[in-house]
Protein backbone atom coordinates (compact mmCIF):
# COMPACT_ATOMS: atom_id res chain seq x y z
CA UNK A 1 0.00 0.00 0.00
CA UNK A 2 2.80 2.42 0.89
CA UNK A 3 4.40 1.72 -2.48
CA UNK A 4 1.17 2.77 -4.24
CA UNK A 5 0.94 5.96 -2.19
CA UNK A 6 4.54 6.88 -2.84
CA UNK A 7 4.09 6.19 -6.53
CA UNK A 8 1.04 8.43 -6.73
CA UNK A 9 2.73 11.11 -4.66
CA UNK A 10 5.77 10.99 -6.92
CA UNK A 11 3.69 11.12 -10.11
CA UNK A 12 1.56 13.96 -8.82
CA UNK A 13 4.48 16.07 -7.57
CA UNK A 14 6.48 15.51 -10.75
CA UNK A 15 3.50 16.34 -12.97
CA UNK A 16 2.73 19.58 -11.15
CA UNK A 17 6.38 20.62 -11.37
CA UNK A 18 6.49 19.57 -15.02
CA UNK A 19 3.54 21.84 -15.80
CA UNK A 20 5.45 24.74 -14.24
CA UNK A 21 8.81 23.93 -15.83
CA UNK A 22 7.77 22.21 -19.05
CA UNK A 23 5.13 24.66 -20.30
CA UNK A 24 7.55 27.58 -20.85
CA UNK A 25 10.05 25.19 -22.44
CA UNK A 26 7.38 23.88 -24.84
CA UNK A 27 6.31 27.44 -25.66
CA UNK A 28 9.86 28.53 -26.27
CA UNK A 29 10.57 25.51 -28.50
CA UNK A 30 7.35 26.11 -30.44
CA UNK A 31 8.04 29.79 -31.11
CA UNK A 32 11.82 30.08 -31.19
CA UNK A 33 13.59 30.25 -34.51
CA UNK A 34 17.05 30.78 -33.04
CA UNK A 35 20.14 28.61 -33.12
CA UNK A 36 19.74 27.57 -29.47
CA UNK A 37 16.66 25.54 -30.36
CA UNK A 38 18.78 23.17 -32.48
CA UNK A 39 20.60 22.12 -29.30
CA UNK A 40 17.87 22.39 -26.69
CA UNK A 41 15.34 20.29 -28.61
CA UNK A 42 17.49 17.09 -28.67
CA UNK A 43 18.50 17.60 -25.03
CA UNK A 44 14.83 17.60 -24.04
CA UNK A 45 14.18 14.52 -26.20
CA UNK A 46 17.21 12.53 -24.96
CA UNK A 47 15.33 10.58 -22.25
CA UNK A 48 13.15 8.99 -24.97
CA UNK A 49 16.08 7.18 -26.57
CA UNK A 50 18.55 6.89 -23.69
CA UNK A 51 18.38 3.72 -21.52
CA UNK A 52 17.01 4.87 -18.14
CA UNK A 53 20.04 3.36 -16.48
CA UNK A 54 22.37 5.69 -18.36
CA UNK A 55 20.43 8.71 -17.21
CA UNK A 56 20.15 7.21 -13.72
CA UNK A 57 23.88 6.62 -13.57
CA UNK A 58 24.74 10.23 -14.37
CA UNK A 59 22.07 11.52 -12.05
CA UNK A 60 23.42 9.29 -9.28
CA UNK A 61 26.88 10.81 -9.77
CA UNK A 62 25.43 14.30 -9.74
CA UNK A 63 23.26 13.65 -6.69
CA UNK A 64 26.06 12.06 -4.64
CA UNK A 65 27.22 14.20 -1.66
CA UNK A 66 30.32 15.21 -3.66
CA UNK A 67 28.39 15.56 -6.93
CA UNK A 68 27.47 18.90 -8.48
CA UNK A 69 23.84 18.87 -7.44
CA UNK A 70 24.38 16.82 -4.27
CA UNK A 71 26.93 19.29 -2.86
CA UNK A 72 24.63 22.20 -3.45
CA UNK A 73 21.68 20.30 -2.01
CA UNK A 74 23.70 19.42 1.11
CA UNK A 75 24.54 23.07 1.62
CA UNK A 76 20.97 24.19 1.12
CA UNK A 77 19.16 21.55 3.15
CA UNK A 78 21.79 19.93 5.30
CA UNK A 79 20.85 16.50 3.97
CA UNK A 80 22.07 14.19 1.24
CA UNK A 81 20.11 14.00 -2.00
CA UNK A 82 20.77 10.53 -3.38
CA UNK A 83 18.32 7.80 -2.35
CA UNK A 84 15.65 10.29 -1.22
CA UNK A 85 12.14 11.07 -2.45
CA UNK A 86 13.37 14.48 -3.66
CA UNK A 87 15.96 12.76 -5.83
CA UNK A 88 13.17 10.68 -7.37
CA UNK A 89 11.14 13.81 -8.13
CA UNK A 90 14.08 15.51 -9.85
CA UNK A 91 14.86 12.36 -11.79
CA UNK A 92 11.22 11.93 -12.83
CA UNK A 93 10.99 15.48 -14.07
CA UNK A 94 14.02 15.02 -16.28
CA UNK A 95 12.93 11.59 -17.45
CA UNK A 96 9.33 12.58 -18.21
CA UNK A 97 10.15 16.01 -19.65
CA UNK A 98 9.91 14.99 -23.32
CA UNK A 99 6.61 13.20 -22.71
CA UNK A 100 5.19 16.44 -21.37
CA UNK A 101 6.94 18.92 -23.67
CA UNK A 102 6.49 17.26 -27.04
CA UNK A 103 2.67 17.00 -27.25
CA UNK A 104 2.42 20.51 -25.88
CA UNK A 105 4.97 21.86 -28.33
CA UNK A 106 2.98 20.40 -31.23
CA UNK A 107 -0.21 21.99 -29.86
CA UNK A 108 1.54 25.36 -29.49
CA UNK A 109 3.00 25.16 -33.00
CA UNK A 110 -0.51 24.69 -34.39
CA UNK A 111 -1.65 28.04 -33.01
CA UNK A 112 -1.49 30.66 -35.70
CA UNK A 113 0.70 33.64 -34.90
CA UNK A 114 -1.90 35.89 -36.50
CA UNK A 115 -4.44 34.99 -33.78
CA UNK A 116 -1.91 36.15 -31.19
CA UNK A 117 -1.25 39.28 -33.24
CA UNK A 118 -4.98 39.97 -33.23
CA UNK A 119 -5.08 39.56 -29.45
CA UNK A 120 -2.08 41.89 -29.06
CA UNK A 121 -3.70 44.61 -31.16
CA UNK A 122 -6.81 44.30 -28.99
CA UNK A 123 -4.61 45.27 -26.05
CA UNK A 124 -3.77 41.87 -24.56
CA UNK A 125 -0.38 41.60 -22.81
CA UNK A 126 1.84 38.59 -23.61
CA UNK A 127 0.75 36.70 -20.45
CA UNK A 128 -2.89 37.59 -21.14
CA UNK A 129 -2.51 36.28 -24.71
CA UNK A 130 -1.05 33.05 -23.41
CA UNK A 131 -3.81 32.47 -20.87
CA UNK A 132 -6.75 33.69 -22.97
CA UNK A 133 -5.80 32.32 -26.38
CA UNK A 134 -2.97 29.80 -26.22
CA UNK A 135 -4.12 27.73 -23.23
CA UNK A 136 -7.75 27.24 -24.33
CA UNK A 137 -6.71 26.49 -27.91
CA UNK A 138 -4.16 23.89 -26.79
CA UNK A 139 -6.26 22.21 -24.11
CA UNK A 140 -5.99 18.92 -26.03
CA UNK A 141 -2.23 19.17 -25.97
CA UNK A 142 -2.30 19.95 -22.25
CA UNK A 143 -4.45 16.91 -21.44
CA UNK A 144 -2.29 14.60 -23.52
CA UNK A 145 0.90 16.04 -22.03
CA UNK A 146 -0.29 15.83 -18.45
CA UNK A 147 -1.61 12.28 -18.81
CA UNK A 148 1.52 11.06 -20.57
CA UNK A 149 3.82 12.67 -18.00
CA UNK A 150 1.77 11.28 -15.11
CA UNK A 151 1.54 7.77 -16.54
CA UNK A 152 5.17 7.74 -17.53
CA UNK A 153 6.30 8.71 -14.04
CA UNK A 154 4.20 5.92 -12.57
CA UNK A 155 5.72 3.36 -14.90
CA UNK A 156 9.33 4.42 -14.37
CA UNK A 157 11.79 1.79 -13.18
CA UNK A 158 15.40 2.02 -14.20
CA UNK A 159 16.06 5.56 -13.10
CA UNK A 160 14.28 5.01 -9.79
CA UNK A 161 16.40 1.99 -9.09
CA UNK A 162 19.60 3.91 -9.79
CA UNK A 163 18.96 7.10 -7.82
CA UNK A 164 16.28 6.07 -5.36
CA UNK A 165 17.49 2.72 -4.21
CA UNK A 166 14.76 0.69 -2.65
CA UNK A 167 13.87 2.26 0.68
CA UNK A 168 10.38 1.26 1.85
CA UNK A 169 8.22 4.27 2.63
CA UNK A 170 10.69 6.67 0.96
CA UNK A 171 11.70 5.60 -2.50
CA UNK A 172 10.14 2.20 -2.97
CA UNK A 173 7.60 2.76 -5.76
CA UNK A 174 5.25 0.23 -7.39
CA UNK A 175 7.50 -0.85 -10.22
CA UNK A 176 10.34 -1.54 -7.77
CA UNK A 177 8.03 -3.35 -5.36
CA UNK A 178 6.83 -5.51 -8.25
CA UNK A 179 10.41 -6.36 -9.11
CA UNK A 180 11.05 -7.29 -5.46
CA UNK A 181 8.04 -9.59 -5.37
CA UNK A 182 9.14 -11.38 -8.50
CA UNK A 183 12.68 -11.80 -7.14
CA UNK A 184 11.35 -13.38 -3.97
CA UNK A 185 8.92 -15.58 -5.94
CA UNK A 186 5.80 -13.87 -4.48
CA UNK A 187 3.86 -14.16 -7.72
CA UNK A 188 0.43 -13.44 -6.17
CA UNK A 189 1.43 -9.95 -5.01
CA UNK A 190 3.33 -9.43 -8.27
CA UNK A 191 0.16 -10.27 -10.19
CA UNK A 192 -1.90 -7.74 -8.25
CA UNK A 193 0.58 -4.95 -8.89
CA UNK A 194 1.21 -5.82 -12.53
CA UNK A 195 -2.49 -6.08 -13.29
CA UNK A 196 -3.19 -2.88 -11.39
CA UNK A 197 -0.56 -0.95 -13.37
CA UNK A 198 -1.78 -2.46 -16.61
CA UNK A 199 -5.40 -1.54 -15.89
CA UNK A 200 -4.41 1.96 -14.81
CA UNK A 201 -2.32 2.64 -17.90
CA UNK A 202 -4.99 1.24 -20.20
CA UNK A 203 -7.74 3.34 -18.60
CA UNK A 204 -5.68 6.51 -18.74
CA UNK A 205 -4.72 6.06 -22.38
CA UNK A 206 -8.33 5.25 -23.34
CA UNK A 207 -9.38 8.44 -21.61
CA UNK A 208 -6.77 10.52 -23.42
CA UNK A 209 -7.65 9.13 -26.83
CA UNK A 210 -11.39 9.52 -26.39
CA UNK A 211 -10.99 13.07 -25.10
CA UNK A 212 -8.82 13.84 -28.09
CA UNK A 213 -11.43 12.46 -30.46
CA UNK A 214 -14.18 14.51 -28.84
CA UNK A 215 -12.08 17.64 -29.18
CA UNK A 216 -11.31 16.87 -32.77
CA UNK A 217 -15.02 16.71 -33.51
CA UNK A 218 -15.69 19.94 -31.70
CA UNK A 219 -13.04 21.91 -33.56
CA UNK A 220 -13.29 19.92 -36.77
CA UNK A 221 -14.31 22.84 -38.98
CA UNK A 222 -11.70 25.14 -37.47
CA UNK A 223 -8.60 23.57 -38.93
CA UNK B 1 -3.60 60.53 -33.18
CA UNK B 2 -1.07 61.41 -35.86
CA UNK B 3 1.55 58.87 -36.89
CA UNK B 4 4.85 59.68 -38.51
CA UNK B 5 6.96 56.91 -39.97
CA UNK B 6 10.35 56.82 -41.63
CA UNK B 7 11.09 53.28 -42.71
CA UNK B 8 14.20 51.89 -44.32
CA UNK B 9 14.68 48.16 -44.10
CA UNK B 10 16.25 45.38 -46.12
CA UNK B 11 15.18 41.77 -46.21
CA UNK B 12 17.39 38.73 -46.73
CA UNK B 13 15.58 38.25 -50.06
CA UNK B 14 17.06 41.58 -51.23
CA UNK B 15 13.73 43.41 -50.92
CA UNK B 16 14.19 46.99 -49.75
CA UNK B 17 11.45 49.05 -48.21
CA UNK B 18 11.97 52.81 -48.09
CA UNK B 19 8.86 54.71 -47.11
CA UNK B 20 8.17 58.07 -45.47
CA UNK B 21 4.63 58.33 -44.28
CA UNK B 22 2.35 60.62 -42.32
CA UNK B 23 -1.02 59.47 -41.08
CA UNK B 24 -3.16 62.53 -40.44
CA UNK B 25 -5.33 62.64 -37.31
CA UNK B 26 -8.54 62.36 -39.33
CA UNK B 27 -9.62 60.66 -42.50
CA UNK B 28 -8.47 57.61 -44.39
CA UNK B 29 -4.86 57.26 -45.45
CA UNK B 30 -4.59 54.53 -48.06
CA UNK B 31 -1.56 52.48 -49.05
CA UNK B 32 -2.16 51.33 -52.58
CA UNK B 33 -0.01 49.08 -54.70
CA UNK B 34 0.38 45.63 -56.22
CA UNK B 35 1.09 42.64 -54.01
CA UNK B 36 4.74 42.56 -53.01
CA UNK B 37 4.97 46.35 -53.03
CA UNK B 38 5.53 46.36 -49.26
CA UNK B 39 2.28 48.02 -48.21
CA UNK B 40 1.32 45.30 -45.73
CA UNK B 41 4.81 45.36 -44.24
CA UNK B 42 4.44 49.10 -43.64
CA UNK B 43 1.13 48.49 -41.87
CA UNK B 44 2.57 45.68 -39.73
CA UNK B 45 5.47 47.97 -38.79
CA UNK B 46 2.99 50.64 -37.69
CA UNK B 47 1.31 48.00 -35.52
CA UNK B 48 4.60 46.66 -34.13
CA UNK B 49 3.97 43.18 -35.53
CA UNK B 50 6.90 43.00 -37.89
CA UNK B 51 10.34 41.68 -36.97
CA UNK B 52 13.21 43.96 -37.87
CA UNK B 53 16.97 43.69 -37.84
CA UNK B 54 19.22 46.08 -35.90
CA UNK B 55 20.58 47.34 -39.23
CA UNK B 56 17.12 48.49 -40.34
CA UNK B 57 16.48 52.18 -39.83
CA UNK B 58 13.02 52.75 -38.53
CA UNK B 59 11.51 55.71 -36.76
CA UNK B 60 7.82 55.52 -36.00
CA UNK B 61 6.09 57.85 -33.60
CA UNK B 62 2.57 58.81 -32.68
CA UNK B 63 1.83 62.19 -31.10
CA UNK B 64 2.93 61.39 -27.58
CA UNK B 65 5.35 58.52 -27.88
CA UNK B 66 8.09 56.90 -29.89
CA UNK B 67 6.84 53.56 -31.14
CA UNK B 68 9.88 52.31 -32.95
CA UNK B 69 13.40 53.69 -32.99
CA UNK B 70 16.95 52.33 -32.87
CA UNK B 71 16.82 51.35 -29.23
CA UNK B 72 13.18 51.80 -28.45
CA UNK B 73 10.21 49.61 -29.18
CA UNK B 74 6.61 49.89 -28.01
CA UNK B 75 4.94 46.46 -28.23
CA UNK B 76 1.63 46.25 -30.14
CA UNK B 77 -0.59 45.96 -27.04
CA UNK B 78 0.64 49.36 -25.81
CA UNK B 79 0.12 51.23 -29.08
CA UNK B 80 -3.63 51.86 -28.76
CA UNK B 81 -4.22 50.68 -32.29
CA UNK B 82 -6.82 48.40 -33.79
CA UNK B 83 -5.96 46.04 -36.61
CA UNK B 84 -8.29 44.41 -39.10
CA UNK B 85 -6.55 41.56 -40.89
CA UNK B 86 -7.36 40.09 -44.28
CA UNK B 87 -8.65 37.00 -42.45
CA UNK B 88 -11.01 37.93 -39.60
CA UNK B 89 -8.83 36.24 -36.93
CA UNK B 90 -11.74 35.57 -34.62
CA UNK B 91 -10.89 33.36 -31.67
CA UNK B 92 -12.30 29.94 -32.60
CA UNK B 93 -12.77 28.86 -28.97
CA UNK B 94 -15.08 31.78 -28.19
CA UNK B 95 -18.58 32.58 -29.43
CA UNK B 96 -19.12 35.78 -31.41
CA UNK B 97 -20.36 37.50 -28.26
CA UNK B 98 -17.32 36.37 -26.26
CA UNK B 99 -15.07 37.54 -29.08
CA UNK B 100 -16.60 41.00 -28.78
CA UNK B 101 -16.39 40.90 -24.99
CA UNK B 102 -12.72 39.99 -25.31
CA UNK B 103 -12.18 43.46 -26.77
CA UNK B 104 -14.48 45.19 -24.27
CA UNK B 105 -12.57 43.69 -21.33
CA UNK B 106 -9.28 45.00 -22.67
CA UNK B 107 -10.69 48.31 -23.91
CA UNK B 108 -8.22 51.20 -23.89
CA UNK B 109 -10.97 53.58 -22.77
CA UNK B 110 -10.96 55.97 -25.70
CA UNK B 111 -14.66 55.67 -26.47
CA UNK B 112 -17.77 54.26 -24.94
CA UNK B 113 -19.53 52.36 -27.71
CA UNK B 114 -21.50 49.44 -26.29
CA UNK B 115 -21.57 45.92 -27.63
CA UNK B 116 -25.27 46.41 -28.42
CA UNK B 117 -24.65 49.61 -30.41
CA UNK B 118 -21.81 48.18 -32.43
CA UNK B 119 -23.48 44.86 -33.22
CA UNK B 120 -26.64 46.71 -34.21
CA UNK B 121 -24.71 49.03 -36.45
CA UNK B 122 -22.84 46.21 -38.20
CA UNK B 123 -25.91 44.01 -38.38
CA UNK B 124 -24.50 41.10 -36.42
CA UNK B 125 -27.09 40.92 -33.63
CA UNK B 126 -28.41 37.59 -34.84
CA UNK B 127 -24.88 36.13 -34.91
CA UNK B 128 -23.91 36.87 -31.33
CA UNK B 129 -24.38 33.33 -30.07
CA UNK B 130 -22.86 31.67 -33.13
CA UNK B 131 -19.44 30.05 -33.28
CA UNK B 132 -16.99 31.96 -35.51
CA UNK B 133 -16.42 28.82 -37.58
CA UNK B 134 -20.07 28.84 -38.69
CA UNK B 135 -19.96 32.37 -40.17
CA UNK B 136 -19.56 33.31 -43.82
CA UNK B 137 -16.49 35.34 -44.80
CA UNK B 138 -18.44 38.59 -44.91
CA UNK B 139 -20.15 37.96 -41.57
CA UNK B 140 -16.88 37.03 -39.89
CA UNK B 141 -15.20 40.20 -41.17
CA UNK B 142 -18.08 42.34 -39.86
CA UNK B 143 -17.61 40.70 -36.46
CA UNK B 144 -13.88 41.41 -36.68
CA UNK B 145 -14.60 45.08 -37.41
CA UNK B 146 -17.06 45.22 -34.51
CA UNK B 147 -14.43 43.69 -32.22
CA UNK B 148 -11.88 46.32 -33.23
CA UNK B 149 -14.40 49.12 -32.69
CA UNK B 150 -15.01 47.89 -29.15
CA UNK B 151 -11.31 47.79 -28.30
CA UNK B 152 -11.06 51.54 -27.85
CA UNK B 153 -8.38 51.92 -30.51
CA UNK B 154 -7.18 55.43 -31.32
CA UNK B 155 -6.19 54.49 -34.84
CA UNK B 156 -7.45 51.73 -37.14
CA UNK B 157 -5.08 49.78 -39.34
CA UNK B 158 -6.83 47.73 -42.02
CA UNK B 159 -4.90 45.25 -44.12
CA UNK B 160 -6.96 44.36 -47.19
CA UNK B 161 -9.99 43.74 -44.99
CA UNK B 162 -12.12 42.92 -48.03
CA UNK B 163 -9.45 40.89 -49.80
CA UNK B 164 -10.71 37.48 -48.79
CA UNK B 165 -14.45 37.88 -49.22
CA UNK B 166 -16.74 37.68 -52.22
CA UNK B 167 -17.85 40.64 -54.30
CA UNK B 168 -21.40 40.93 -52.94
CA UNK B 169 -20.19 40.92 -49.33
CA UNK B 170 -17.53 43.51 -50.20
CA UNK B 171 -20.18 45.92 -51.43
CA UNK B 172 -22.06 45.37 -48.21
CA UNK B 173 -19.10 46.09 -45.94
CA UNK B 174 -17.52 49.01 -47.82
CA UNK B 175 -20.10 51.57 -46.59
CA UNK B 176 -19.50 50.44 -42.99
CA UNK B 177 -15.79 51.06 -43.31
CA UNK B 178 -16.54 54.41 -44.93
CA UNK B 179 -18.70 55.27 -41.93
CA UNK B 180 -16.07 54.20 -39.39
CA UNK B 181 -14.02 57.34 -39.19
CA UNK B 182 -17.16 59.44 -39.01
CA UNK B 183 -18.52 57.40 -36.09
CA UNK B 184 -15.22 57.13 -34.27
CA UNK B 185 -13.38 60.27 -35.29
CA UNK B 186 -10.08 58.41 -35.49
CA UNK B 187 -7.68 57.97 -38.40
CA UNK B 188 -7.73 54.87 -40.55
CA UNK B 189 -4.81 53.44 -42.49
CA UNK B 190 -6.21 51.31 -45.26
CA UNK B 191 -4.12 48.91 -47.32
CA UNK B 192 -5.48 47.59 -50.59
CA UNK B 193 -4.62 46.71 -54.16
CA UNK B 194 -8.23 47.29 -55.26
CA UNK B 195 -8.62 50.72 -56.81
CA UNK B 196 -12.38 50.88 -56.34
CA UNK B 197 -11.91 50.54 -52.57
CA UNK B 198 -9.27 53.26 -52.58
CA UNK B 199 -11.30 55.77 -54.62
CA UNK B 200 -14.30 55.01 -52.44
CA UNK B 201 -12.60 55.40 -49.08
CA UNK B 202 -9.30 57.20 -49.23
CA UNK B 203 -8.61 60.84 -48.48
CA UNK B 204 -4.84 60.60 -48.80
CA UNK B 205 -3.12 57.97 -50.87
CA UNK B 206 0.41 56.59 -50.90
CA UNK B 207 1.05 54.59 -54.05
CA UNK B 208 3.69 51.94 -53.44
CA UNK B 209 5.67 49.86 -55.86
CA UNK B 210 8.65 47.61 -55.10
CA UNK B 211 9.07 49.07 -51.64
CA UNK B 212 9.01 52.75 -52.65
CA UNK B 213 6.41 55.46 -52.71
CA UNK B 214 5.78 56.29 -56.37
CA UNK B 215 3.18 58.99 -55.72
CA UNK B 216 1.30 60.44 -52.80
CA UNK B 217 -1.31 63.08 -52.17
CA UNK B 218 -5.04 63.71 -51.98
CA UNK B 219 -7.09 61.08 -53.79
CA UNK B 220 -8.71 63.78 -55.95
CA UNK B 221 -5.32 65.07 -57.08
CA UNK B 222 -3.97 61.62 -57.84
CA UNK B 223 -7.08 60.53 -59.72
CA UNK B 224 -6.85 63.60 -61.97
CA UNK B 225 -3.09 63.52 -62.39
CA UNK B 226 -2.03 63.37 -66.02
CA UNK B 227 1.27 61.66 -65.37
CA UNK B 228 -0.24 58.87 -63.29
CA UNK B 229 -2.97 58.27 -65.85
CA UNK B 230 -0.93 58.46 -69.03
CA UNK B 231 -0.82 54.68 -69.54
CA UNK B 232 -4.26 53.80 -68.37
CA UNK B 233 -6.34 54.12 -71.57
CA UNK B 234 -10.08 53.76 -71.21
CA UNK B 235 -10.06 53.16 -67.47
CA UNK B 236 -9.05 56.73 -66.62
CA UNK B 237 -11.57 58.47 -64.41
CA UNK B 238 -11.49 61.50 -62.17
CA UNK B 239 -12.87 61.34 -58.65
CA UNK B 240 -14.57 64.43 -57.25
CA UNK B 241 -16.67 65.19 -54.24
CA UNK B 242 -20.08 66.85 -54.41
CA UNK B 243 -22.81 67.63 -51.92
CA UNK B 244 -26.34 66.26 -52.25
CA UNK B 245 -28.66 69.24 -52.88
CA UNK B 246 -32.15 68.00 -53.82
CA UNK B 247 -33.85 64.82 -54.95
CA UNK B 248 -36.16 64.79 -57.96
CA UNK B 249 -38.20 61.61 -57.61
CA UNK B 250 -40.31 62.36 -60.72
CA UNK B 251 -37.32 62.08 -62.99
CA UNK B 252 -35.36 59.72 -60.76
CA UNK B 253 -32.48 62.15 -60.38
CA UNK B 254 -30.54 63.78 -57.58
CA UNK B 255 -28.97 67.18 -57.93
CA UNK B 256 -25.55 67.66 -56.39
CA UNK B 257 -23.66 70.88 -55.96
CA UNK B 258 -20.13 71.09 -57.20
CA UNK B 259 -18.75 74.41 -56.06
CA UNK B 260 -21.08 77.00 -57.62
CA UNK B 261 -22.39 74.61 -60.28
CA UNK B 262 -24.53 71.52 -60.09
CA UNK B 263 -24.56 68.05 -61.54
CA UNK B 264 -27.29 65.39 -61.85
CA UNK B 265 -26.89 61.74 -60.94
CA UNK B 266 -29.37 58.91 -60.72
CA UNK B 267 -31.51 59.19 -57.61
CA UNK B 268 -29.47 58.41 -54.52
CA UNK B 269 -30.56 57.69 -50.98
CA UNK B 270 -28.28 60.13 -49.15
CA UNK B 271 -30.06 63.07 -47.49
CA UNK B 272 -29.36 66.63 -48.72
CA UNK B 273 -26.12 67.99 -47.31
CA UNK B 274 -24.28 64.67 -47.51
CA UNK B 275 -20.89 64.64 -49.19
CA UNK B 276 -20.72 62.03 -51.94
CA UNK B 277 -17.97 60.96 -54.28
CA UNK B 278 -18.38 60.85 -58.02
CA UNK B 279 -16.38 59.00 -60.55
CA UNK B 280 -16.28 60.56 -63.98
CA UNK B 281 -14.65 58.49 -66.75
CA UNK B 282 -12.47 60.64 -69.01
CA UNK B 283 -13.84 59.04 -72.17
CA UNK B 284 -17.35 60.19 -71.23
CA UNK B 285 -16.35 63.85 -70.98
CA UNK B 286 -16.41 65.99 -74.11
CA UNK B 287 -15.47 69.64 -74.54
CA UNK B 288 -17.06 72.49 -76.52
CA UNK B 289 -16.17 76.16 -76.80
CA UNK B 290 -19.80 77.38 -76.99
CA UNK B 291 -22.54 76.46 -74.60
CA UNK B 292 -24.25 73.43 -76.11
CA UNK B 293 -27.93 74.01 -76.88
CA UNK B 294 -30.69 71.48 -77.31
CA UNK B 295 -28.64 68.53 -76.27
CA UNK B 296 -29.70 65.34 -74.53
CA UNK B 297 -26.75 65.61 -72.23
CA UNK B 298 -27.87 66.78 -68.84
CA UNK B 299 -24.60 67.63 -67.21
CA UNK B 300 -22.95 70.64 -68.75
CA UNK B 301 -20.45 72.52 -66.66
CA UNK B 302 -18.19 75.49 -67.18
CA UNK B 303 -14.49 75.12 -66.60
CA UNK B 304 -11.00 76.15 -67.55
CA UNK B 305 -8.34 74.03 -69.21
CA UNK B 306 -5.64 73.51 -66.63
CA UNK B 307 -3.25 71.05 -68.21
CA UNK B 308 -2.90 69.09 -71.43
CA UNK B 309 -1.10 65.78 -71.76
CA UNK B 310 1.99 66.31 -73.86
CA UNK B 311 1.11 64.95 -77.25
CA UNK B 312 2.37 61.51 -77.88
CA UNK B 313 2.01 59.32 -80.91
CA UNK B 314 -1.35 58.18 -79.63
CA UNK B 315 -4.47 59.44 -81.43
CA UNK B 316 -6.04 60.65 -78.19
CA UNK B 317 -4.86 62.51 -75.13
CA UNK B 318 -6.05 63.66 -71.75
CA UNK B 319 -7.05 67.19 -70.84
CA UNK B 320 -7.35 68.27 -67.24
CA UNK B 321 -10.06 70.82 -66.57
CA UNK B 322 -10.58 72.91 -63.49
CA UNK B 323 -14.19 73.33 -62.37
CA UNK B 324 -14.14 75.70 -59.41
CA UNK B 325 -12.02 73.71 -56.95
CA UNK B 326 -12.42 70.36 -58.68
CA UNK B 327 -10.49 68.72 -61.45
CA UNK B 328 -11.85 66.33 -64.02
CA UNK B 329 -10.29 64.67 -67.02
CA UNK B 330 -11.43 64.51 -70.59
CA UNK B 331 -10.11 62.20 -73.26
CA UNK B 332 -10.19 63.88 -76.67
CA UNK B 333 -8.51 63.20 -80.01
CA UNK B 334 -5.43 65.10 -81.06
CA UNK B 335 -7.43 66.37 -84.03
CA UNK B 336 -10.06 67.87 -81.68
CA UNK B 337 -7.32 69.49 -79.66
CA UNK B 338 -6.03 71.21 -82.75
CA UNK B 339 -9.47 72.24 -83.99
CA UNK B 340 -10.52 73.73 -80.66
CA UNK B 341 -7.08 75.32 -80.18
CA UNK B 342 -7.10 74.34 -76.56
CA UNK B 343 -4.42 75.64 -74.26
CA UNK B 344 -4.12 76.08 -70.51
CA UNK B 345 -6.32 78.91 -69.27
CA UNK B 346 -8.91 78.58 -72.04
CA UNK B 347 -12.55 78.52 -70.91
CA UNK B 348 -14.53 75.49 -72.05
CA UNK B 349 -17.90 73.84 -71.62
CA UNK B 350 -17.79 70.30 -70.37
CA UNK B 351 -20.42 67.73 -71.33
CA UNK B 352 -20.48 64.69 -69.11
CA UNK B 353 -22.23 61.61 -70.40
CA UNK B 354 -21.99 59.33 -67.37
CA UNK B 355 -21.40 59.98 -63.73
CA UNK B 356 -21.13 57.17 -61.21
CA UNK B 357 -21.88 57.83 -57.61
CA UNK B 358 -19.07 56.09 -55.72
CA UNK B 359 -21.07 55.95 -52.57
CA UNK B 360 -23.31 53.49 -54.36
CA UNK B 361 -20.60 50.93 -55.00
CA UNK B 362 -22.66 48.84 -57.41
CA UNK B 363 -21.92 51.47 -60.04
CA UNK B 364 -18.21 50.94 -59.88
CA UNK B 365 -16.40 49.13 -62.60
CA UNK B 366 -12.94 50.61 -62.80
CA UNK B 367 -10.07 48.47 -61.66
CA UNK B 368 -7.18 50.70 -62.65
CA UNK B 369 -6.33 54.28 -62.10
Amino acid sequence: MTATLITLQLALTSTVLLIIIGTPIAWWLARSRGVAKIFIEPVVALPIVLPPTVLGFYLLLAFAPDGIVGQWWLLATGKGLAFTFSALVIGSIIYSLPFYVQPLQVAFENIEQSLLDAAATLGATPLDRFLSVVVPLSSRGFITAICLAFAHTIGEFGIVLMIGGNIPGETRVLSIALFDHVESMEYDQAHIMALGLLAFSFTLLTLVYSLNRRWQLRFASQS
Amino acid sequence: MQINAKIHLTRASGFTLAVDLTVKPTGVTALYGPSGSGKSTVLRLLAGLEHTKPSDQILISSDEQIWHADNQFTPPHLRDIGYVFQQPQLFPHLSVRRNLEYAVKRRRGNQDLTLQQVSGWLGIHHLLDARPTSLSGGEAQRVAIARVLLSGARCLLMDEPLGAIDYAARLQILPYIDGLHRVLDIPIVYVSHALDEITYLADDVYMLDKGRVTASGRIFDLASSLTLNSHEGDAVAAVIEGVVHTHDTDYGLSRLTLGSQSIYVSLCSQPPGTKVRLRIPARDVSLTLQAPVQTSILNILKGVVSEIETASAKPSLLVKIKIDDHYILSRITRKSLAQLELSPGKAVFIQIKTVALLTDPTQQVAQHL
